[in-house]
C-alpha cells in the first residue's frame, strides 16, 4: 500500500506570508501553494477524475503489456501484423505494482491483466467471433493510441536533459554496440534483412530506438496502471474526498516508483539481449515520467496533414510553445483537432466507464450520444491532476516544502509554479475551462 | 373542389381561433389535420387534372357583384395546378413548424391559414377583381406574421414589407379597373378581356404598372429592397411561406398577366425583360456572395433565382416557359428546406453568423443531420445534377438561349456564383473545428428532421424523375408561349386586312 509521503498543510502557508500573485493563473498557483491540485476541489471534479482513472486504466494494463510484448519480442520484425495480438504469457506477465509477489504492492488487486480487459477482448462490443474479425472491425483495445504516446516521447528529443539520460544514451556507442548485436541476431539466417541492415544502418538502429522506448513507456504504464486502479478502489470504499486527496496519492505513487529501472530487453530464440541494462541506472521519474508528462500531455504531434516534421532529421522543435498540442491543449472533439487523437483513447475509455459516471454523463448534454466527448473532457480534467500531482512531486524534489517558515523559500516555490503556469498561458491551453464545471 | 381548397383553411383559421382555452396541443392537433386535409385535397386535384386539356380545367362560376363585373370564377391549369400543390405542401410544413409552445399559438396557426386561403385563391382566381382580392387577403396575415413573430427589427420589416405589398396590390388593381375602363369588357374575367383591342402605348402602360406591381411581390431588382429585411426578420414558418410561396405570387402574375394578357407588347419588350431578370440573377448571386448572415444569404439568393423566372418568361419558348414554372416550384421546395434548416440552426446554435459557426458537421456535438440537409439544399440550389433545381434552371437555360443568348449566359454564370456564396456558407457552417468550449448544441430530434426529410425527398424524386415535375404544365406552356406569336401573327393579319 502506499504510504502518505506527501501531506500538505490544509492552508496555504504561502498566503500568509507572501504577497498575492499577480500572474494571470494566480487563483491557481494560491491553490497549488495550499497543496491543491490545478482542478478545482468540487465533488463532482473528483468523481469524474477517479472514473475516468479507472476507465483509462483498464485499457492502460493491456497497453503496457503489448508496448513490452513489441519492444521485446515482436521488435524488428518488417510485417509486425500481429503485433496488436498479445499472447496469452503477456496477459499473465505479473505487475510488479500489484498482486500477492509485487515488488512493491500499490493495488491490491491481481498481478495479471485485469479481468474486465479479458473479458473485453473475448467479446468486444459486439459478439465473441475470432481475433481477427474484432481487430478489422476496430471492435478492441486501440494499441495505435499507445503508439502514438511512444512516438512522441521518441520524437521530442532531449526533453529534461541532463536530468534524463536515457534520450541521450540511445546515441550512445554503446547503445549502438547493443543494438547492433540484437540486430544481427534477430535477422541471423536472414541475408536479405541482414544486406539492408549493412546497406542501411541508421535505418534499423532508429527502429531500435524506437522499440526502446516502447519499452520505456511499457514500463512507465506498469506503474500507473495499478495506481490509477487502487485510486478506484479506495474511492469506491469512500476514501478520497478531495481532489487533492487524490493528486497526493498521485504524487506518493510517483515518489515509490521513482527509482523504478527503465530498461530495453528483447528476447530472441530464449536469449535474452540487453539493449538498454538495467545496471544503467535509468530512473521511472526521470527517464520515463517526466519526458511521458512533457511529450504527451504539454507537446505530442500535430496530425500528419496539418504540420510535418522529419524527426530523424531533428526538425521536431525543442521548444515546448512552438508544440503545443497535448491533452491540456487538446480539443478533443473528434473532428478537427490536432494532437495524439484521443479518439481512440476514448473510445476504449468508453467500455470501462464505472456506472456511476454513465449515470452521470447521461444526465448532462447529450447524454448517451455524446459520452464520448463528455469523457473526454473528464480525461482532460483527470490529466490536469495528473500533471498537477507531477508539478507539485517535482516541487517536492527539488524545492521546499509548502508549509516552509522561509518567505525566500516560499517566494521560490511560487517562482516555480509561476513558471509552471506560465505553460498555461496560450490560448489554447484549457486550464481556464476546466475550472468551470459546465465545460464538459 | 377548388372552392374547398379556398374555404377549408379560412374554416381552418375560424376553428382554431374559437378553440377552448390555450391548450397548444390541441390547437396543434387540429392545425395539422386540417394542414394535411388541404394538401391531401390538391394531391386529388392531382388526380383529377387532364394533362392534354388546354385551358382552365375544374371550373367553377358564381356570379358575385356584376355590377363591378366581379364573379366569383375560379379554375386551374397547367400554370396554377403545380403552384396550388406546392402551396398546399409549404402550408402544411409551416403548421407543422409553429413552435408548439408558440405565443398566441391560435392566432398563429390561423394567419397562417388565412395566408394559405388568400394564396389558393389567387392562384386560382379567374377574374381580375377576384384576384385582387385574394391578393390582398394574404397581406395583412402575412404582416401580422412577421410584426408578432419576428425577429428583432420584425416591425420595421413588417411595414416595410407591408406598404411594398399594399403599392403592388394598389397598382395591380389600378390596372385591373382600367383594363375594364378601357376594354369596356362585360366583367373582369380575365377571358372577357381583350387587351389586344388596346392601342400599343395604353397596352405598354399597363404592362408596365402590372410589371411594377409583380416585380415588387416577386421581387426583381430593384424592387427588392423589402426582401431581405422581411425574410431575415420573419420567424421560419412565416419565411416559408414568404419565400417558398408568396413571391410565386409574383412570378405567377408576370406568367398569368403579363404574358397571358399582353402577349404582343410583352414580345416587344422581352430583350429588356430577360435584360433585367438576368441583371436580379446576378445581383442576387453577388450580394449573397457578400453576405455574412446565412439567412440573408439564403433570402439573396432568392431574388437571384427569381430572376431566372424572368428571363424565361421574357423568352416565352415552350420549354422556358415550363422551365419558369419548374423554377417556381423547384424554387419554392429548395427555398423552404434552406429556411427551415436556417431556422433550426439559429435555434439550436443560436446565431447565423458566418463568423461564428462553425463545425456543424461534427457527429457527436454538432448538428450532422442538419448539416446533410443543408449540403444537399445547397447543391440542389447551385443546380448540380440529380437534384430538382438542375432540371428546373437547365430547362430555362436550354429555353432561353435561343431568344437571349447573352442574358442566358449571365444566367449560367451566376448559377456558378450561387456554387460559390453555397460553397461558402457551407464551409463555414458545416465544416471546420467545432470548439468544445462552445458546442452545447441540442440536438435535432426526428419529429423536428421531418419537413427537411420530406423536401429533400422531393428534392430527389424530383430531381430523379422530372416528368412528375413538368407534366402537369406542358400544354399550358405550349399555350402561354404561342400566344405572342399569335398576337403578332393577327396584328399582322389586321394590317394586311386593312
Amino acid at each position: 500500500m502506499v504510504q502518505a509521503l506527501f501531506q500538505p498543510r490544509p492552508a496555504s502557508m504561502a498566503a500568509d506570508k507572501l504577497p498575492p500573485s499577480h500572474h494571470p493563473h494566480a487563483d491557481i498557483i494560491h491553490r497549488l501553494e495550499a497543496g491543491g491540485s490545478m482542478l478545482p476541489d468540487t465533488p463532482e471534479n473528483l468523481m469524474q477524475i477517479i472514473g475516468l482513472y479507472k476507465a483509462y486504466a483498464v485499457p492502460m494494463d493491456f497497453y503496457w503489456r503489448d508496448l513490452l510484448y513489441i519492444g521485446e519480442r515482436v521488435f524488428l520484425d518488417p510485417l509486425p501484423f500481429f503485433k496488436y495480438f498479445i499472447p496469452q504469457e503477456y496477459l499473465d506477465l505479473h505487475n510488479h505494482y500489484a498482486g500477492d509477489d509485487a515488488d512493491y504492492r500499490i493495488w491490491r488487486g491481481i498481478a495479471t491483466a485485469h479481468p474486465e480487459l479479458l473479458e473485453f477482448m473475448a467479446r468486444g462490443e459486439t459478439i465473441k467471433i475470432p481475433k481477427l474479425l474484432h481487430h478489422l472491425y476496430h471492435d478492441r483495445i486501440n494499441m495505435e493510441f499507445a503508439e502514438e504516446c511512444m512516438r512522441a516521447m521518441l520524437w521530442h528529443r532531449r526533453m529534461y536533459c541532463p536530468a534524463n539520460r536515457f534520450d541521450p544514451y540511445l546515441d550512445s556507442d554503446e547503445y549502438k554496440q547493443n543494438a547492433d548485436r540484437a540486430i544481427k541476431a534477430y535477422f541471423q539466417g536472414n541475408p536479405v534483412m541482414l544486406g539492408l541492415y549493412r546497406v542501411f544502418p541508421d535505418l534499423f538502429l532508429e527502429q531500435c530506438r524506437q522499440m526502446s522506448y516502447y519499452a520505456n513507456l511499457g514500463l512507465f504504464w506498469e506503474v500507473m496502471a495499478p495506481v490509477f486502479f487502487e485510486m478506484s478502489d479506495i474511492y469506491d470504499e469512500g476514501g478520497f474526498k478531495t481532489v487533492s486527496d487524490a493528486m497526493n496519492f498521485l504524487v506518493n505513487g510517483i515518489f515509490i516508483a521513482a527509482g523504478r529501472p527503465i530498461y530495453h530487453h528483447v528476447y530472441i530464440r530464449g536469449e535474452c539481449y540487453e539493449i538498454i541494462p538495467k545496471s544503467k541506472g535509468f530512473m521511472w521519474l526521470y527517464e520515463a515520467a517526466l519526458p511521458y508528462v512533457e511529450a504527451v500531455f504539454y507537446r505530442t504531434s500535430p496530425f500528419r496533414g496539418t504540420k510535418s516534421y522529419n524527426a530523424q532529421a531533428h526538425q521536431v522543435p525543442d521548444h515546448q510553445p512552438d508544440f503545443h498540442y497535448g491533452i491540456l491543449y487538446a480539443d478533443v472533439f473528434p473532428v478537427g483537432t490536432a494532437g495524439i487523437p484521443p479518439t481512440l483513447l476514448m473510445q476504449d475509455m468508453l467500455h470501462f466507464l464505472p456506472p456511476y459516471l454513465i449515470d452521470y454523463y447521461s444526465k448532462h448534454c447529450r447524454g448517451e450520444d455524446d459520452m464520448l466527448i463528455q469523457l473526454g473532457i473528464s480525461f482532460q480534467r483527470s490529466m490536469y491532476n495528473v500533471t498537477s500531482a507531477v508539478i507539485q512531486a517535482l516541487r517536492t524534489a527539488l524545492l521546499y516544502p509548502l508549509d516552509d517558515p522561509s518567505p525566500k523559500h516560499l517566494m521560490a516555490n511560487r517562482k516555480f509554479f509561476e513558471a509552471q503556469m506560465n505553460r498555461f498561458l496560450r490560448p489554447e491551453a484549457r486550464l481556464r475551462m476546466i475550472q468551470s464545471q459546465d465545460y464538459r | 373542389m377548388l372552392s374547398l381548397l379556398i374555404w377549408l383553411p379560412i374554416a381552418g383559421a375560424l376553428v382554431v381561433g374559437l378553440l377552448p382555452g390555450e391548450n397548444p396541443r390541441l390547437v396543434r392537433l387540429t392545425s395539422l389535420a386540417i394542414a394535411l386535409s388541404m394538401f391531401v385535397i390538391s394531391l386529388a386535384l392531382l388526380g383529377q387534372f387532364d394533362l392534354k386539356a388546354q385551358g382552365m380545367q375544374m371550373s367553377e362560376f358564381i356570379p358575385w357583384l356584376p355590377v363591378l363585373g366581379l364573379n366569383y370564377s375560379l379554375g386551374v391549369d397547367g400554370l396554377s395546378l403545380p403552384l396550388v400543390v406546392l402551396n398546399a405542401l409549404l402550408s402544411a410544413i409551416a403548421i407543422y413548424i409553429i413552435p408548439p409552445k408558440a405565443e398566441r399559438s391560435k392566432l398563429y396557426n390561423a394567419l397562417v391559414f388565412l395566408v394559405s386561403a388568400g394564396v389558393y385563391g389567387a392562384f386560382v382566381a379567374q377574374n381580375l377583381l377576384l384576384f385582387v382580392l385574394f391578393y390582398e387577403l394574404e397581406l395583412i396575415p402575412t404582416y401580422l406574421l412577421i410584426a408578432i413573430w419576428g425577429g428583432q427589427k420584425r416591425e420595421y420589416a413588417a411595414m416595410k414589407f407591408l406598404i411594398y405589398t399594399a403599392v403592388s396590390g394598389i397598382l395591380i388593381l389600378g390596372a385591373t379597373i382600367a383594363m375594364a375602363w378601357l376594354t369596356h369588357a362585360p366583367s373582369l374575367d380575365m377571358s372577357a378581356i381583350n387587351v389586344g383591342s388596346l392601342s400599343a402605348s395604353a397596352q405598354v402602360v399597363l404592362l408596365v404598372i402590372l410589371l411594377i406591381a409583380f416585380g415588387i411581390k416577386t421581387p426583381i431588382v430593384p424592387l427588392h429592397t423589402w426582401l431581405p429585411d422581411a425574410y431575415v426578420e420573419s420567424s421560419t414558418p412565416a419565411v416559408i411561406l414568404l419565400g417558398g410561396i408568396l413571391s410565386k405570387l409574383g412570378t405567377y402574375g408576370l406568367a398569368r398577366f403579363c404574358l397571358g394578357l399582353f402577349p404582343e407588347v410583352w414580345s416587344n419588350i422581352s430583350p429588356y425583360l430577360a435584360t433585367w431578370g438576368a441583371s436580379s440573377v446576378v445581383y442576387g448571386a453577388l450580394t449573397a456572395i457578400a453576405q455574412k448572415d446565412i439567412k440573408r444569404m439564403v433570402a439573396y439568393s432568392s431574388i437571384g433565382h427569381m430572376g431566372y423566372v424572368m428571363v424565361a418568361l421574357a423568352a416565352a419558348t415552350p420549354l422556358s416557359v415550363l422551365g419558369a414554372v419548374g423554377q417556381m416550384v423547384s424554387h419554392g421546395i429548395i427555398l423552404a428546406v434552406l429556411f427551415y434548416l436556417v431556422g433550426i440552426i439559429e435555434e439550436k446554435v443560436g446565431t447565423r453568423e458566418l463568423n461564428v459557426l462553425n463545425g456543424l458537421m461534427s457527429p457527436i456535438r454538432g448538428l450532422p443531420f442538419t448539416s446533410g440537409f443543408l449540403v444537399i439544399a445547397g447543391m440542389a440550389s447551385a443546380g448540380i445534377p440529380g437534384l430538382v433545381g438542375f432540371i428546373a434552371e437547365y430547362m430555362v437555360f436550354q429555353g432561353s438561349f435561343t431568344s437571349f443568348p447573352i442574358q442566358t449566359i449571365f444566367c449560367i454564370v451566376a448559377s456558378g456564383l450561387t456554387a460559390v456564396y453555397f460553397v461558402i456558407l457551407l464551409n463555414r457552417t458545416c465544416f471546420g473545428r467545432l470548439d468544445n468550449y462552445t458546442a452545447y448544441y441540442g440536438q435535432t430530434n426526428f419529429l423536428e428532421r421531418i419537413p427537411a426529410l420530406v423536401l429533400v425527398g422531393l428534392i430527389f424524386f424530383l430531381g430523379i424523375q422530372p416528368t412528375w415535375l413538368v407534366r402537369w404544365s406542358e400544354t399550358t406552356a405550349t399555350v402561354l408561349s404561342t400566344k405572342p406569336v399569335a398576337a403578332i401573327q393577327s396584328t399582322i393579319t389586321e394590317l394586311t386586312i386593312q
